[in-house]
């Protein structure tokens, strides 16, 4: 086909190395012209050998301290457990990890946070698509006892007091709203259910937050450990997600109101965060103006949780 | 200019040069996509070990809990299973965990999993443009493009690799098909489906992870949870291609290893080109 080829001669590498020049050569068929996605000849070059071997070492050095850094890097990063596992003889936890790691969370919640939009409404779906949701307390299931006696206490108030408001009160207050979500938990499964509670934002209306605040620490003091002592539970919301048009405080699931098992008599429903930023038996809502400590991100997971 | 050899003696040259003959040499793959290449190994084992410790907190192939062992994982039945089969693993003390034990991290880390997992993440995002880039300012993607022709010469690459190693041991002539580009079309094939799936993986990386204010793509994708299966499937495709290629390269020799790392080959012949030098 390419009988005709010419082949010329163009000075690519000498520039760079004047001492031991060597000379490209290509392959140009000047009877056919190449479509664009057509396969090229490769591009031939002619090279001195003293050159070549050199080019080759550095080449090979620089490949092995690529593989020195992913190796120690990779005994860095992996977990002391993982490590052993593999035969490592010591291990080493340092700050340094933990501060690297955070550092790549972060940047994955600033990513969460800049895709957040207070208009986009999340996915609905009907009564018949709603799939079975387990009790997920991450401890024991607190005795229901508490709730005779609840009261939800709001604090951080714009007008600098502090409000206490039991469950008749705010489901005659406050307009019900129904929706089916979806619930997604960290661990990756997820449940569509039907609930209906009050917006967060016609709360936030009616009892207007400090000025300056920004977050809102929502928390459970009836939150159990796995052993069954009192394991208070504590979430960061940012007011804008709290003012999202689907964030309710649930007062019911599945038509009828909240039992045990999904937190009794109110819980919050966030469907733009992951499910253990859903608080069940809230017991206290802070406005606050710095950002609130977090259970889970204390624990090593992410403290913004938008999905 | 029409030179029919290449020239011995450019104005430039020294007399180093016209001691010691050139070697001819075909630059085969640009700096960029060497450099991705190599970054893919740490951050793919990374993506897959931490994929399967995530994988560990909710399984996707889940069945009635066993009636004694309370067991629902299928992965933690394949661990039962080696254990229970392999000899010398009868002793091993938690065999529902062996799987994540051998291919993960480790099982109840899904925090740090999770922050491991989304660090590789970016770095996979990041690396497949470095590749995309070093594609397409080297000019490689070309070469990675399907053919008409595919097909049928893949069927004739999977029969020379099947019968090769029958050949070898009946000591017969087994030629390897010919062609006159640089990859053949089961290697086409395979490089072509690594950016495509890798592509795949992201968007349903993403799919799973923003669920919410991505959630069209997610419905692209089928829902939700069907997501989480593609996304686990993904992985098998590398690791499908990840086998056989590292064989295969190994199989064909140094100056095929040397090139992802060097950048040229000395196999400068193609049969279009043994036609040229009469």
């Amino acid at each position: 086909m390419n009988n005709k080829a010419k082949i010329d001669c163009v000075d690519h590498e000498s520039r760079t190395n004047e001492k031991a020049p060597s000379v490209a050569v290509e392959s140009v068929s000047a009877e056919k012209r190449q479509g664009l996605f057509e396969e090229r000849l490769p591009q031939l070059i002619e090279i001195a050998p003293r050159v070549l071997r050199c080019r080759t070492r550095r080449d090979f050095l620089f490949f092995g301290a690529g593989a020195i850094a992913a190796l120690a890097g990779s005994g860095f990063l992996l977990p002391q457990d993982t490590l052993r596992r593999m035969g490592a003889r010591r291990t080493v936890d340092s700050p340094a990890k933990e501060w690297f790691l955070n550092r790549a969370l972060r940047i994955d919640d600033d990513v969460a946070e800049a895709l957040y939009s207070g208009n986009r409404r999340v996915p609905t779906y009907t009564k018949s698509q709603t799939t079975p949701l387990k009790n997920n307390y991450n401890g024991a299931t607190p005795d229901p006892g508490y709730i005779s006696g609840w009261n939800l206490a709001i604090d951080g108030l714009d007008s600098g007091l502090s409000v206490s408001i039991d469950i008749r009160n705010l489901m005659t207050r406050f307009s019900l709203q129904e929706q089916i979500t979806r619930l997604v938990c960290v661990e990756g499964w997820s449940a569509i259910a039907w609930w209906a509670g009050l917006k967060f934002d016609d709360l936030l209306r009616a009892y207007p937050p400090m000025s300056q605040a920004k977050w809102a620490r929502v928390e459970s003091s009836v939150n159990l450990d796995e052993s069954g002592n009192p394991d208070p539970y504590f979430m960061s919301i940012d007011l804008a997600t709290a003012r999202h048009p689907q964030t309710l405080l649930a007062t019911h699931f599945n038509g009828q109101p909240l039992t045990v098992d999904h937190g009794a008599p109110l819980r919050l429903l966030v469907p733009v965060k992951l499910g253990l930023k859903n608080v069940k038996a809230i017991t206290k809502i802070t406005y606050v103006a710095e950002e609130p400590r977090d259970y889970w991100a204390e624990r090593g997971y992410s403290r913004y949780d938008g999905i | 200019m029409s030179h029919s050899t290449p020239p011995a003696n450019e104005p430039n040259s020294t007399s180093m040069l016209l001691e010691e003959p050139g070697v001819l040499v075909a630059k085969k793959h640009h700096l960029l996509v060497r450099c991705s290449h190599w970054l893919n190994v740490p951050i793919l084992i990374g993506l897959i070990l931490s994929g399967i410790s995530i994988y560990w907190a909710s399984p996707v192939y889940q069945h009635k809990p066993d009636p004694t062992t309370l067991n629902v994982d299928v992965a933690a039945d394949i661990g039962i299973w080696i254990c229970a089969h392999v000899p010398g693993l009868d002793q091993y003390s938690s065999p529902p965990d062996w799987i994540y034990n051998h291919m993960s991290l480790g099982p109840g880390m899904l925090a740090l999993a999770l922050r491991l997992h989304w660090l590789c993440a970016y770095s996979f995002m990041l690396n497949g443009m470095v590749y995309l880039a070093g594609l397409f300012i080297g000019g490689g993607w070309r070469s990675l493009l399907p053919r008409r022709t595919d097909l049928f010469d893949a069927l004739r690459m999977l029969r020379y690799y099947l019968g090769l190693p029958f050949a070898k041991l009946i000591r017969r002539k087994w030629l390897h098909p010919r062609f006159n580009t640089k990859y053949n079309a089961l290697q086409r094939a395979a490089y072509f489906s690594v950016p495509v799936a890798g592509c795949l993986s992201v968007a349903t990386g993403w799919a799973i992870h923003k669920p919410m204010q991505i959630h069209w793509l997610a419905a692209i994708l089928g829902g939700y949870s069907a997501a989480r299966i593609w996304h686990f499937w993904l992985m098998w495709v590398y690791i499908l291609i990840v086998v056989p290629h590292v064989i295969l390269v190994f199989a064909d020799g140094w100056d095929t290893l040397r090139s992802m790392i060097v950048g040229w080959s000395t196999r400068v012949k193609r049969p279009e080109f043994t036609a040229n030098e009469q």
